[in-house]
């Protein structure tokens, strides 16, 4: 997290995401600003529909047709170096090999990224044979070493077997076999372990943790449990309703939260270990739809700290506090809003 | 009968599951009591069977063996399994469940209204009209719904909303007991910490008592006077919820513990992870149902059934070597001072 310019390697710039539906055009990402340095693992945080699955995909262009995204999403690509991944063409020569190569990505369930008609072997295979050799025995030999990597028993055999024959936490480590046989530089890890009990959930996210030691990529990491951002990630960025509300250091971000809604997400997870202390904290109200989306900031609604006549009228952009901590909000000391209110 | 009574007393409950010759032991004599009042959390990894326990307790399956001892409102015990037909009509109100997924469990074809009507409908079906409609106002507006929105139909609403209705379903027939099966899982953190506060205030103030099925130990930590750990169709251990989250005596609680993820960085849990899977409940191991991915396993272990006995007082393990082992916990620091453990 050295915030060196030369070890970013992918930066995401005013990313905007328009889905056109029948009542008109969702903005369902709003602006996002993001860095992922060399190594590090950064965290995408927030709650159902602010819209970090999209942001995700965005990167790899695999959002759906209907999605449009708007600004730029640089990656250092090998050979080609910072490469806006969004000017690719979503099916052609360049991004298919970076697709998969230097960025993969694991999913939310495993039992759905498989396909149930192919082995497992056959599977990891196939990003083998695409990006690092024609020939099969060899392919086969990089697999099973992955698959022995990600700790899966009796690889030889699992090889030949089908994602049925597997149980839940096998088959997301046969997932994460997949997403790193070709050794890629960035890893997006889309809800990787909610699907699965807390005990394999830990397996995973060890294994996680030790593969980033030995192939030194950086992982972008996207879940809406905060327990496992604290144990994960170096980085977090917290969103809501499209944009990054607030992004810090991890230890910054639990330390010392800014933004009202980083506030309120911290304060309705109960702690183990603090019971009978405190009535858990909740966020009034719902997450509003991004359809038509009035002026201001996108939580004033819901926001218990709310300015009148400021937050209603103008968007809040994120704003570096000093030490990296940057928060989007006028209420928060060291925001501009705070320091020279607007008065009507 | 007042608070702090036996309500229910589950004893030796036993779920098979036949189908091709093959028999899945679902629930093996399973036995806690239950006061009234009481919160009393069910926690274990998937398949582990608390699911069936709490539809054992409900009767929505008929258990293979045991019994459910009920007492009354009038102080009257009768075993809720063996009642018949007409009995069970009078009592089965008294009983109720709130179901994980507030989407599959409303019937998309009716209003909430209805949905929220159906129970008296099927239970009073001489109740007058207006008496039912200001019944049904008086549980959605406590539960926090809109009343103005009750003619429209469930996929209109959020799925915190979704929940309500779903609690002012179970609510509106005045029970006794409510099953919670994962109430709060499928919902955000923040909607969640909403629903779970909501659960609080409502058993305060009706004196429901709770029998909570969660797989999340930081909710069920919250919300429980009780604790039981399942595992395997078995209950291995259970406890009041400070003595089994500070001192567990069986090694599997220990595990388990020590993999929930914590939300806050600096908090360093030394984890001890689970070798392997759970084995198939259709073929568990001999002895000890935990012995194959027990740390402590002896040769007793794999040899004879460990009894589930009161080791201490209120808690009771099933684990040979539980006096020997000195098992690690969370660590909940200093008493919590009697006004503050009341909440607000």
């Amino acid at each position: 997290m050295s915030g060196a310019k030369d070890d970013v390697i992918l930066r995401m710039k005013d990313l905007k995401i328009n889905i056109r539906v029948d009542e008109g055009v969702l903005t369902v990402v709003r602006g996002v600003d993001l860095e992922i340095h060399k190594g590090e693992t950064v965290g995408l945080v927030g709650e159902s529909g602010c819209g970090k699955s999209l942001t995700s995909k965005a990167i790899l262009g695999i959002n759906d047709k209907k999605c449009r995204a708007e600004g730029q999403i640089l990656f250092d690509a090998e050979g080609t170096g910072m490469t806006d991944l969004l000017s690719l063409k979503p099916r052609g020569r360049e991004i298919r090999a970076i697709r998969g190569k230097q960025i993969s990505m694991i999913f939310q369930e495993p039992m759905v990224a498989f396909s149930p008609m192919y082995t497992i072997g056959n599977q990891i295979n196939e990003a083998t044979l695409l990006h690092i050799t024609k020939d099969k025995k060899k392919a086969k030999e990089i697999s099973l070493d992955v698959m022995k990597k990600v700790g899966i028993a009796n690889a030889e055999k699992r090889y030949d077997q089908y994602p049925h024959e597997f149980s839940g936490g096998m088959l997301q480590r046969a997932l994460i076999a997949m997403a790193l046989v070709c050794n890629p530089k960035l890893l997006i890890a889309d809800e990787p372990t909610t699907a699965l009990d807390v005990t394999i959930q830990a397996q995973i996210l060890e294994l996680m943790k030790t593969l980033q030691k030995d192939f030194g990529m950086s992982i972008l990491f996207i879940t809406h449990d905060l327990g496992i951002v604290a144990r994960m990630c170096d980085t977090v960025a917290v969103m809501y309703l499209g944009r990054i509300v607030e992004c810090a250091s991890a230890v910054e971000i639990y330390g010392n939260p800014m933004h009202p809604y980083t506030r309120g997400l911290l304060g309705s997870v109960h702690k183990i270990g603090t019971k009978g202390q405190k009535r858990l904290f909740s966020i009034e109200g719902t997450v509003p739809l991004a359809l038509n989306l009035p002026k201001g900031c996108g939580f004033y609604e819901r926001c218990s700290k709310r300015i009148d006549g400021v937050c209603n009228v103008q968007d809040p952009q994120l704003t570096d506090l000093g030490d990296g901590h940057r928060v989007a909000c006028f209420a928060c000391a060291g925001c501009p809003g705070k320091e020279e209110p607007v008065h009507e | 009968m007042s608070k702090g009574d036996r309500i229910l007393d589950v004893r030796n409950i036993h779920m098979r599951f036949e189908s091709k010759g093959v028999c899945v032991r679902a629930v093996t004599d399973v036995s806690f009591p239950v006061l009234e009042g009481e919160t009393i959390g069910i926690v274990g990894e998937s398949g582990c069977g608390k699911t069936t326990l709490g539809r054992c307790i409900v009767r929505a399956y008929e258990p293979s063996e045991g019994s459910v001892m009920y007492t009354t409102a009038d102080g009257e015990t009768l075993d809720f399994l063996k009642i018949d037909r007409q009995t069970m009509k009078k009592y089965r109100k008294e009983i109720q469940m709130i179901f994980q997924d507030p989407y599959s469990s409303l019937d998309p074809r009716m209003t909430v209204l209805d949905i929220i009507k159906e129970p008296i409908r099927a239970n009073y079906p001489k109740m007058p009209k207006q008496e039912i409609e200001k019944k049904v106002m008086d549980i959605a507006a406590r539960v926090g719904l809109n009343t103005t929105y009750l003619k429209r139909y469930p996929h209109a609403f959020s799925g915190g909303q979704r929940q309500r209705i779903g609690i002012a379903r179970a609510l509106v027939l005045n029970p006794r007991v409510i099953v919670c099966d994962e109430a709060v899982s499928a919902l955000d953190v923040s909607i969640q910490a909403q629903v779970i506060n909501l659960l609080h205030d409502l058993q305060q103030e009706f004196g429901l008592t709770y029998l909570f099925i969660s797989h999340d130990l930081s909710v069920v930590e919250y919300i429980s006077d009780k604790v039981g750990v399942m595992y395997l169709g078995k209950m291995v251990e259970y406890a009041p919820t400070r003595t089994l989250f500070s001192h567990p005596m069986h090694p599997y609680t220990e595990s388990l513990l020590s993999a929930v993820p914590v939300a806050d960085p600096t908090v360093k849990i030394e984890r001890i992870p689970l070798e392997g899977e759970i084995p198939n409940p259709a073929n568990p191991p001999s002895g000890c149902f935990f012995h194959t991915r027990c740390r402590f396993c002896r040769e007793k272990c794999k040899q004879e059934t460990p009894e589930y006995i009161e080791m201490e007082k209120d808690h009771f393990v099933a684990c040979h070597f539980a006096r020997e082992l000195d098992l690690r916990g969370f660590d909940y620091g200093e008493e919590p001072d009697e006004e503050n453990k009341t909440g607000n």
